[in-house]
């Protein structure tokens, strides 16, 4: 299957930067994300993720986000719905949370977004220095 | 014979000295997130108080009641591209110890009841039950249930830390101006 590049963009929108790599199974969203077609972008790695996990043992799922829109934390919970559900089939889910150390309403949010999926999400504090 | 001069009924005077009570950013006209996404970093540049957790907190707050106007506007336009944007009023003001945003735009009559029911549940609340407000609106909106729109303004009050101020004014028979206002104290910025 193919991997999903998609570069960082704050032109007329705000796109995130996007590294699904199915060789490694490693899963990267970074940046922020504000976007002009929220479900057209996201439901193209909801599907790579549900054809990814078809075949898998493992992936790993990290996400930097500094801010997200509402549209986009739906499909947030889509994404780590789609990890719970390899992971009670017996797949291995490892999720990474950097934020910003300073950002507390992110922290809320990281930790609310572990009691909605039921995923074991790992928290990483960070700072820009 | 001279020609009458037109009367332009509108000072700009009078408009320029009301935009000057402490206000940092106004806007009126189509919101789309293009236009969003240019005021928002607009208001970053003349908010200056608090460093980099107070832009973000600003930031967020502006982008979520700004797409509100942007998606439940009764007043819409269309764009060079074909695409139909809603119509508002965005205001961004300073004073003391808060900035203030004040978003606005018509809504049909219809549709106003359920936004005031969510405001008022929205204010009831304390923060954990917020939060967990906000969760099960996630859920829903996750299993394609309907009424679980709304998500941005709990997010609006999450992180302002501070109720929504919510105001109707009736414009005909079929419409209303709703303005929403919501202050962030300058002593978020402080608090971790």
């Amino acid at each position: 299957m193919n991997d999903i590049h998609i570069q960082e963009s704050r032109d007329s929108y705000i796109i995130p930067a996007v590294d699904f790599v199915a060789s490694t199974g490693k899963c990267i969203i970074k940046g922020e994300s504000f976007l002009e077609e929220t479900s057209k972008f996201y439901t193209e790695l909801v599907d790579w993720l549900k054809d990814y996990v078809k075949n898998a043992k493992e992936i790993e799922f990290i996400l930097q986000l500094k801010y997200f829109n509402t549209s986009t934390s739906k499909w947030i919970l889509k994404m780590l719905s789609v990890l719970k559900q390899f992971e009670l089939d017996g797949g291995k889910v490892k999720v990474l949370w950097y934020y910003y150390q300073d950002d507390a309403d992110m922290r809320d949010d990281i930790k609310d977004y572990i009691y909605g999926s039921n995923l074991n999400i790992d928290m990483v504090p960070f700072t820009d220095n | 014979m001279v020609k009458k001069k037109e009367k332009y009924d509108f000072s700009l005077y009078e408009y320029h000295n009301l935009m000057n009570q402490n206000i940092l950013v106004s806007y009126k006209g189509p919101i789309d997130e293009r236009i969003m996404t240019v005021i928002g970093e607009n208001i970053l540049l003349v908010t200056n108080d608090g460093g980099d957790k107070a832009k973000n907190k600003i930031f967020k707050v502006f982008m979520e009641l700004a797409q509100n106007v942007w998606l439940y506007s009764a007043e819409s336009c269309k764009l060079e591209n074909g695409k139909s944007v809603g119509l508002g009023t965005l205001v961004v003001s300073e004073c003391g110890n808060s900035y203030t945003f004040v978003t606005g735009n018509v809504v049909n009559n219809a549709d106003v009841v359920p936004v005031i029911e969510k405001c008022e549940t929205i204010n009831s609340l304390d923060r954990d039950s917020l939060r967990e407000y906000r969760r099960e609106q996630r859920r829903l909106a996750n299993e394609g249930k309907p009424n679980s729109g709304n998500i941005g303004l709990i997010q609006v009050a999450l992180t302002a830390e501070s109720p929504l101020d919510i105001e109707l004014t009736p414009v005909n028979d079929d419409e209303s101006f709703l303005s929403i206002a919501v202050k962030i104290s300058k002593d978020n910025f402080r608090n971790s």
